[in-house]
């Protein structure tokens, strides 16, 4: 049996059955790390001796009867998730040398689980771009094709997924940086509701979009991860105490009588053919099942990515101004005062996407350009919201591309970034409404390259998007990507 | 423009830097330039959802991360950061 062929559930199923034992597991994706991340580069760094210590001591533990639902499942982490004494990079210069003094409550709360952390996966360079090629370290490939790129920006947590290089990983989305790489990627990717994982030790991109999620085998193992993760913390004012809930309760729910909203906008020019006829015969095969499709509209939509970029950029323009090279973080050689230090440590350490952003935040703040950019965007995040509130009056969940197009070349787009923006029009919305939506994969296109569908749910009921995303997986067969 | 946003972000450019950057601020800026055509106005009132007061955390005083953690990252020496002398 390859046991890295197996979901979080089957893992779980063999540890406590003794058919394999988390060593045992651990090696095998150690192996295959070995033997094909040297091409694929989805880690900037590899745990190994740590991650056979972590696998010794959850195996204790399975063996004593002390389990939890991921004990000594290997998993992967992006690398702007804090890890206390593991390198965490954000895949920038700028960080290449730091060691987090603590754990981000979301990997604290792995680690309670027992957990075995197999390393730290790539990304863009601080969360920022769609294709891992913005990363300083590691340009991460796409497991179906090495010519092509796994999507970003947690482009190395679902390429390690698709590769089956670790059992599932951790990442985060403040624009679709989960869903759009599993789209890429062939796997399944979950952006939860803003408030519902803690973003304490997530390094800070947009604080008001940011969140961490799961990206996994299937919509079940996505729910168990989320399970572990979610939760109040006093660390983050915007997390929300809500009742425990069981994330993976609606798995084998019926579709019938499910209202799914088919919005017009979503499906438009812009979007290739292979992939809007992907989604909608997805659609019908909800239909087949005793879903009600209904069609609506979300005009707001074209002024979405702007709307996005600017309060994004806003954010992260003020979230950057931290490094300075004199707490932590590149510090320039150069000998001068205390402003041209901080200048040099910042050219220096940031890559040219991170430059990008920090001069488009400051010009959405500046004086006498506010009211116009950062002003207008946020009139349409309460509009969109309205938009959506709308929707959701008569549905219960939205269908939508999660990309306009399948992966790209390693050397498309990435040189122009207005249309490396434009390609997240299906995407943001989600974060603008902090909504929770989950992209999966639902057909392939002529070249074998894998389309993603993304299921938007109202704000805290990630239970119904994974019970549907589950629903269609169970449908579906996918093919595995052949590295 | 591009070189004052630079110097807002405390970041420098190389005159050839300076060219790409203000090619590529020119072509986002298109983009960004859209939502100029729809007429709305932001309505600060409605815009609480992501402020949970009730579950602000109590205002006491807790323990903090020891003096060489937070320093292990950074330039120090006798339990400081060091910065370029800013006063003579």
């Amino acid at each position: 049996m390859d046991v890295t062929s197996l979901s979080v559930k089957e893992l779980r199923a063999g540890l406590d059955k003794k058919e394999f034992s988390s060593p045992e597991i651990t090696a095998a994706y150690l192996d295959r790390i070995k033997k094909i991340d040297g091409s694929l580069e989805s880690y900037i760094t590899v745990t190994e001796e740590e991650a056979l210590t972590a696998a010794n001591e959850a195996q204790k533990k399975i063996d004593s009867g002390d389990v939890s639902p991921l004990s000594g499942i290997p998993l992967a982490i992006k690398d702007n998730i804090c890890t206390d004494g593991v390198k965490t990079t954000c895949a920038s210069k700028m960080l290449e040398n730091f060691i987090p003094p603590y754990n981000a409550t979301a990997m604290e709360k792995l680690n309670a689980q027992g957990i075995v952390m197999l390393g730290k996966t790539s990304m863009d360079e601080f969360a920022m771009g769609g294709s891992t090629q913005t990363s300083a370290f590691k340009k991460t490939k796409n497991p179906y094709d090495l010519t092509r790129v796994p999507g970003g920006s947690s482009g190395g947590s679902a390429a390690a997924v698709g590769a089956r290089l670790c059992a599932a990983a951790l990442g985060s989305d403040t624009g679709g940086s989960i869903r759009q790489p599993a789209s890429f990627c062939g796997v399944t990717g979950l952006k939860p509701t803003y408030g519902r994982v803690s973003r304490y030790g997530l390094v800070a991109f947009a604080s008001s979009l940011d969140q961490i999620g799961p990206i996994a085998n299937t919509a079940e193992d996505c729910g168990i991860i989320l399970n572990a993760v979610c939760g109040y913390d006093y660390h983050d004012g915007t997390s929300e105490n809500r009742p425990e809930e069981d994330f993976t309760a609606k798995v084998g729910m019926s579709m019938k009588g499910v209202k799914i909203a088919i919005p017009a906008e979503f499906y438009a020019e812009g979007i290739d053919e292979d992939v809007r006829k992907a989604v909608l015969a997805a659609a019908d095969s909800y239909k087949a099942m005793g879903a009600e499709l209904v069609d609506v509209s979300m005009p707001s939509l074209k002024y979405a990515v702007a709307a996005y970029y600017l309060i994004a950029s806003a954010e992260a323009s003020s979230n950057l101004s931290r490094y300075d090279g004199i707490k932590y973080g590149h510090r320039s050689d150069i000998t001068g005062d205390y402003n041209e230090l901080i200048t040099a440590s910042r050219s220096e350490g940031f890559g040219d996407e991170v430059k990008r952003r920090i001069l488009l935040g400051n010009y959405a703040l500046c004086s006498g350009y506010y009211d116009a950019y950062y002003g207008k965007a946020m009139a349409l995040k309460q509009k969109i919201r309205e938009e959506y509130n709308e929707i959701f009056g008569k549905c219960d969940i939205i269908l939508t591309p999660t990309a306009p197009g399948v992966a790209y070349g390693v050397n498309e787009n990435i040189h122009d970034p207005k249309k490396m923006y434009q390609a997240d029009i299906c995407t943001v919305t989600v974060n603008i409404a902090s909504l929770p939506a989950i992209s999966t994969t639902c057909g392939y296109d002529g070249k074998g390259m894998p389309i993603g569908m993304s299921l938007i749910g109202k704000m805290w009921d990630e239970a119904t998007i994974i019970g549907a995303a589950s629903a269609f997986e169970q449908g579906f067969e996918r093919v595995p990507a052949n590295i | 423009m591009v070189k004052y946003l630079a110097k807002l972000g405390k970041l420098s450019f190389t005159d050839e830097e300076l060219v790409k950057a203000v090619k590529d601020m020119t072509s986002i800026i298109e983009i960004m330039d859209t939502i100029k055509e729809i007429d709305i106005t932001y309505d600060p009132l409605k815009d609480n959802h992501n402020v949970y007061l009730k579950d602000l955390r109590k205002d006491e005083a807790m323990g903090s991360l020891p003096t060489d953690k937070l320093l292990m990252n950074a330039t120090n020496s006798e339990n400081c950061f060091v910065v370029p002398k800013v006063v003579e």
